[in-house]
């Protein structure tokens, strides 16, 4: 018989809550995380509930009856949800290269403190964080003069840039490049293109991995813009094309005493189908954050440095 | 989040180099590179800035003449409208207005102020349990978790309202079955006000309580074995040392927060109601307003001029908040 390894049990540390807590906040830190995903639950069980046994029954915590035919239907006939995935995922990708590049070339010379108008460009990208134009004269600048309404470019281009992103980046460089590689740089010859290109972004690919990913969920997400500037049906992103379906069909349904006979309630996307849509929707970013969330968590906090 | 440092950095004690050949063409890069980000600047932020003055004209989008020094509708309206002075203003307070306009700022400022005070109680409580937690793994999973609301956008937010609450949704299908009255969320205005609260805690407090959990991370823990020795408990504790730690970040994130006060996730308030015209009175704040006129027939004076009451408003806030920072807690100020 071998011999265990005795366990001796280090001494309790001093600062640590008594079991019972422990057990009292881990039960209450389960009721936050039921809650928390309770809504995907909820959308998620309601896409995979046969029509049938929704309009019988209502929706229900546990389906009656399984089905799939919603996705089916979605990816096969249901061609607005292809389309405005398509214009999502394109402006998505669009956007998120453009933003890199915008900020990156933006917060570099800021960082450095040998750029002369340094102090300029600063107030120049502050400003626009305390004050703006208003509403009605973005969408008049929008549609009268930059005329990018009911094209691609108005699904990302006007959240493409940020100041705020320029000071978190221009942070982290001052933080996180040396200074003496810098000049080391300069030194050996290096022009300041080349220092950016092959010294500073690849020491900063934390930091714009996070902006990148901010960028990127802001613009899958993006829903004013598209609601401001945008009146094609075939350039409806995701989010737009989905609230645009809720807001007819809640709108239909209680109305529908008064309209007798002008609308055929039955030929209206079915339940199921939108609460897919709803689905497919956050499908993408729910997938992909296990890989992304500790970007996120970095990018909360390198802002936090004060440089 | 938002404790960046906008500041420019003090002048170096060294006197500035001369322009020598060098130094020129280092800036004239610099200068190159900030090209983009400024023209995106210039197009974006700045542009819409002189159409603040449409607040002082009776603004109507009439096609220039021919022979007009420029060839743009927006422009040329901007140049030629006729000034009103402060006419725009005074629509939005006459008497068959003034209920609306006071009811859309109160909502504002008070959905505002909700969010700020809950917001602020539970993500500090969310990341002291988190802290406390004696299984790492599990605190981590579950600080995952809550901050994965955070990507989720309050469209999709509002079909899950709509999943929940309409006439054959969960909750009504679970309260006829107790055979109970089921709720008319679309037409009832009552709940609305929990709704957005709860709605705003499920998609920020995760998020909200990172930066305090951060925080909280880097305190010396010397700091309590001493005061625990001395025999404080830990709500003793967190009110001595926790708390006193966190105050620079809270006091700097409300700054920003009253600064923003009179303005509103837009998104919000406009997706989650799916456009229920008996919602109105709770759901609508002046973002959602000023919209709403754009939308409607009205002249385009009268929402730019609330538009621009909320943008000097917020401007003015910002200013004094950081003013009164600046003179008490210098290290504070945002700037």
């Amino acid at each position: 018989m071998k011999l265990l390894p005795i366990k001796t049990k280090p001494a309790r540390d001093m600062l640590a809550i008594s079991p019972a807590t422990n057990l009292a906040l881990n039960i209450l830190m389960l009721i936050c995380v039921a809650l928390t995903l309770a809504p995907f639950y909820v959308i998620v069980i309601a896409s995979v509930t046969s029509e049938a046994s929704l309009i019988q029954n209502g929706y229900r915590l546990w389906p009656e009856e399984f089905s799939l035919s919603a996705y089916t239907y979605l990816f096969t006939e249901g061609s607005i949800i292809l389309i405005a995935y398509k214009n999502t995922i394109i402006s998505t990708l669009a956007g998120t290269v453009l933003t890199l590049v915008l900020v990156m070339l933006y917060a570099y010379p800021l960082s450095r403190n040998n750029f002369r108008f340094s102090t300029f460009f600063t107030f120049f990208a502050f400003f626009t964080m305390l004050f703006g134009g208003g509403l009605v004269s973005y969408y008049m600048v929008m549609r009268q003069i930059l005329h990018i309404q009911n094209t691609m470019w108005a699904l990302f281009l006007p959240s493409s840039f940020s100041a705020f992103w320029v000071f978190v980046l221009r942070t982290y460089i001052k933080t996180n490049v040396p200074e003496e590689l810098i000049e080391a740089a300069r030194i050996d010859g290096a022009s300041e293109w080349r220092t950016l290109f092959q010294i500073v972004i690849p020491l900063s690919v934390p930091g714009l991995a996070t902006v990148a990913l901010f960028s990127a969920i802001g613009i899958w997400n993006n829903f004013f813009n598209v609601l401001l500037l945008v009146d094609k049906v075939e350039l409806y992103n995701l989010q737009y094309t989905i609230y645009s379906t809720l807001n007819n069909i809640r709108f239909l349904l209680q109305n529908a005493d008064k309209m007798q006979g002008l609308v055929n309630l039955s030929e209206l996307p079915t339940q199921t189908f939108r609460m897919a849509m709803a689905v497919v929707t956050i499908g993408p970013i729910v997938l992909a954050y296990p890989f992304f969330q500790r970007y996120f968590i970095r990018g909360l906090t390198i802002g936090a440095i004060k440089g | 989040m938002s404790d960046i440092a906008v500041g420019t950095s003090k002048p170096v004690s060294k006197p500035k180099p001369r322009w020598t050949t060098d130094v020129i063409y280092c800036n004239l890069s610099y200068l190159m590179m900030v090209l983009p980000g400024a023209t995106w600047l210039i197009f974006f932020a700045y542009l819409p800035m002189p159409g603040i003055i449409m607040a002082f004209k009776d603004y109507r989008l009439q096609k220039p003449p021919e022979d007009y020094w420029i060839q743009n509708r927006f422009i040329y309206s901007l140049i030629e409208s006729p000034w009103v002075g402060w006419d725009n203003f005074q629509y939005l307070i006459l008497p068959t207005n003034l209920n609306n306009t006071i009811l859309f700022v109160r909502n504002t400022v008070f959905y505002n102020l909700m969010f700020m005070v809950v917001g602020l109680v539970f993500s500090i409580a969310l990341a002291v349990i988190i802290y406390e937690l004696t299984n790492r793994f599990l605190a981590k999973l579950y600080h995952s978790i809550f901050f994965l609301p955070f990507f989720i956008s309050w469209v999709v937010v509002a079909y899950v309202v709509y999943a929940l609450a309409n006439q054959t949704g969960i909750i009504n299908t679970i309260l006829s079955s107790w055979s109970m009255e089921p709720i008319e969320i679309y037409k009832e205005k009552t709940y609305w006000p929990y709704i957005f609260l709860f709605a705003n805690l499920w998609k920020y407090t995760g998020n909200g309580s990172i930066l305090y959990l951060a925080i909280i991370t880097g305190i010396d823990r010397q700091l309590y074995e001493a005061a625990a020795i001395d025999g404080a408990n830990k709500w003793q504790q967190f009110w001595n040392i926790t708390f006193p730690q966190l105050i620079p970040t809270i006091v700097l994130l409300q700054i920003l927060a009253v600064g923003r006060i009179f303005a509103s996730d837009f998104d919000l308030f406009y997706a989650l109601p799916a456009g229920s015209v008996m919602l109105r009175d709770v759901s609508t704040t002046i973002d959602v307003y000023v919209f709403n006129m754009l939308r409607s027939t009205v002249p385009l004076g009268y929402p730019a001029a609330v538009s621009l009451v909320q943008s000097v408003i917020g401007f003015v806030l910002i200013l004094v908040t950081n003013y009164v920072v600046r003179k008490t807690r210098p290290d504070l100020a945002l700037f």
